[in-house]
């Protein structure tokens, strides 16, 4: 019989520089569930998945791989388009062979019927959140493409962990949207290896941190082959005394010649009570190679808001705007009505019943799930 | 000032207009420095009006004052709009009035798409509200009025975009959200010949579908062939020097605006 207690993932989602601890900024250390499987038969991934680094780092995938019932693995052969998402359970593995396309999508909501990785929810027994986790790891061999869809629309009683672990190969072509949106704590990681030369990876991040909520997101691009390309853009709203911190690191490492990375943060912040720390790293260890990154923190620019005054907008409708703006690209993003109807019933929090109809409508999208979802 | 007669048909036609604009005495600048001084206009509905003059006149500041630019403090005189003296109120409430200032260099916007943007100015506006199904047919309409693909809707408000995108973007919502009055600061300024074509198509269709009020300032008048102009009123260093029918336009197009800065500068001496 499975016994329930707590266990400390201590300072996990940590970057591979760390700055001044004083700083606060280095990793999050929380209090997740943990299920005795003592006895259970568990499936693992292959070995290979073995190596793949995580984001959130390896206490983490070894939490989540002792608390998943099983592995779910998926393989898409060489030269396969599939058309269908692989929608990722807690524990996940996707291969994807030479040439071969794939779209993987995480999504973790507030309601029963999201497509969520829950199966290592505890017992909420106190006024700890429910805790729910996804680890996914991909491999993109040469000439894949691989497109991943994270989407966390959580109500703030959950605690959400994403650790993400991706390798491409030579040619091959990833790109991640995600889209925190919600969760009383998002703890996310992401590694992507370059490990092919000609590889590219592009990575946009959009978030929402409101009331108390807690965002703790870790960036780690690898740049291992020659030539390769990185792409990383996170933006996001920031409001009530939300807390926020970003971790975004680019490791030109030795051999990465010809390699470009960059990496650039927009930061809205709406309120004198929010906690906005950000932690950009390049690292270097080859010739010939270009690091880039920047960022703008701050409420919305004065150019802006004439433009937008001009438009018929005040200030706390342009303000509401760019939270709409967020959920809007999150609903075009969802590629199943079911994790739409996810995002939506996370925007009918925020931005309330009527403003969520509309996004559905406007774009001319279903915002109900079906059963083919 | 040199006030041309102005034409019988254009008489006639201004005192059958209603009164829709009336800048009263402006006086204006930014914290340290005067540019308008006593400036007077008077704008029908319905009716075209050209503000020219040289760079730096103040043409441009004339229409943010109207707009009512923060940025711009009126010392002296009155605005009034529709019968309302707007003079002391915020930028956002005379656009719901019906004021649209076209800008010549369209702010760029990032994190917000250009769908939710028109999304939002439009339900602000209680005449305009319509479900979003109709509201993205209409603004597919538009779009294919102003030869823009759909893909704009979801890129970020002009973030990225050619001077003459942006322009049509500016056409796009005047066509969207159908003011009263809509002021076109320059929109001619770094157009190619095909993206002014298409402008001047969304200028003439704001015309015709909405019967607007126009003040369009520049300084060039290539934008204007394909418009019937009402007034024409000229402006040197922050004053209006002349006023006069759309005759004024081809009489400039001939002569420059030296006659006027002269006469300006005959009149300060």
């Amino acid at each position: 019989m499975a016994e329930n207690s707590t266990a400390t993932l201590s300072r996990v989602n940590t970057p591979p520089a760390q700055t001044w601890n004083y700083l606060r900024t280095n990793d999050i250390t929380l209090q997740v569930p943990s299920i005795s499987r003592k006895g259970d038969v568990y499936f693992a991934l292959p070995r290979l998945f073995e190596g793949i680094e995580c984001g959130m780092g390896r206490q983490v995938t070894d939490w989540v791989e002792s608390q998943a019932k099983d592995a779910h693995y998926v393989e898409v052969r060489a030269g396969e388009k599939r058309e269908e998402p692989i929608v990722a359970t807690m524990d996940t593995g996707v291969m994807v062979r030479a040439g071969a396309e794939a779209t993987v999508v995480v999504c973790t909501g507030g309601g029963e019927d999201s497509e969520s990785a829950d199966e290592g929810e505890a017992p909420d027994t106190s006024a700890q959140p429910v805790t729910s986790a996804s680890l996914v790891r991909i491999w993109a061999e040469r000439d894949a493409r691989v497109h991943v869809l994270e989407f966390v629309a959580a109500d703030d009683d959950r605690q959400h962990l994403e650790s993400v672990g991706i390798v491409a190969g030579d040619r091959a072509r990833v790109d991640v949207r995600q889209f925190f949106l919600g969760a009383r704590t998002t703890a996310a990681g992401l590694a992507c290896s370059l490990d092919g030369a000609n590889a590219r990876f592009d990575l946009s991040c959009r978030y929402l941190g409101a009331g108390e909520e807690r965002l703790d997101i870790n960036h780690v691009v690898r740049m291992r082959g020659k030539n390769g390309r990185a792409n990383v853009s996170e933006s996001g709203v920031l409001d009530g005394h939300a807390r926020k911190a970003l971790r975004a690191t680019i490791d030109l490492v030795h051999g990465s010649s010809g390699s470009e990375g960059t990496e650039l943060e927009n930061v809205l912040v709406l309120s004198d009570d929010v906690t906005n720390k950000t932690m950009p790293v390049i690292l270097c260890d080859e010739d010939d190679v270009a690091g880039n990154h920047g960022a703008t923190i701050g409420s919305v620019g004065p150019e802006q808001i004439g433009y937008l005054a001009n438009r018929g907008l005040a200030l706390e409708e342009i303000e509401a705007l760019y939270v709409r703006a967020l959920f809007d690209e999150a609903v075009l993003a969802a590629p199943t009505s079911a994790i739409r109807a996810t995002v939506l019933a996370r925007a009918a929090t925020v931005l309330g019943e009527e403003v969520a109809r509309d996004l559905v409508e406007g774009l001319g999208l279903d915002g109900t799930a079906t059963e083919e979802d | 000032m040199y006030r041309p007669k102005p034409s019988d048909a254009t008489i006639g036609r201004l005192a059958m207009s209603n009164q829709l604009l009336r800048v009263n005495g402006i006086s204006a600048g930014t914290e340290d420095k005067p540019i308008l001084h006593d400036v007077s206009l008077e704008v029908g509905s319905g009716e075209t009006h050209v503000l020219m003059g040289p760079n730096g006149a103040g043409k441009s500041t004339l229409g943010h004052v109207i707009m009512g630019d923060p940025a711009y403090q009126v010392t002296d005189g009155t605005i009034v709009f529709d019968g309302t003296d707007i003079t002391e109120q915020s930028a956002d409430k005379r656009s719901l009035a019906g004021i649209f200032l076209s800008y010549q260099a369209p702010v760029e916007v990032p994190g917000v798409p250009l769908y939710s943007y028109l999304r939002t100015i439009t339900q602000k506006r209680p005449e305009l509200k319509m479900t979003a199904r109709k509201f993205r047919n209409r603004v597919g309409e538009i779009a294919e009025q102003l030869d823009m693909g759909s893909s704009f809707l979801t890129r970020e408000l002009n973030v990225g975009f050619s001077g003459g995108e942006k322009k049509k973007i500016e056409m796009l919502q005047l066509l969207l959200l159908r003011p009263k009055l809509a002021i076109l600061d320059e929109t001619d300024s770094g157009l190619d010949v095909d993206a002014l074509s298409v402008v001047s198509r969304g200028i003439e269709a704001y015309r015709k579908d909405c019967d607007g009020a126009l003040l369009v300032i520049t300084h060039n008048t290539r934008i204007l062939e394909r418009l019937t102009v009402d007034r024409t009123h000229v402006m040197v260093q922050g004053r209006l020097v002349a006023e006069g029918p759309g005759s004024l336009i081809d009489d400039i197009d001939a002569h420059g605006f030296e006659q006027f800065e002269k006469a300006s500068a005959g009149g300060e001496a």
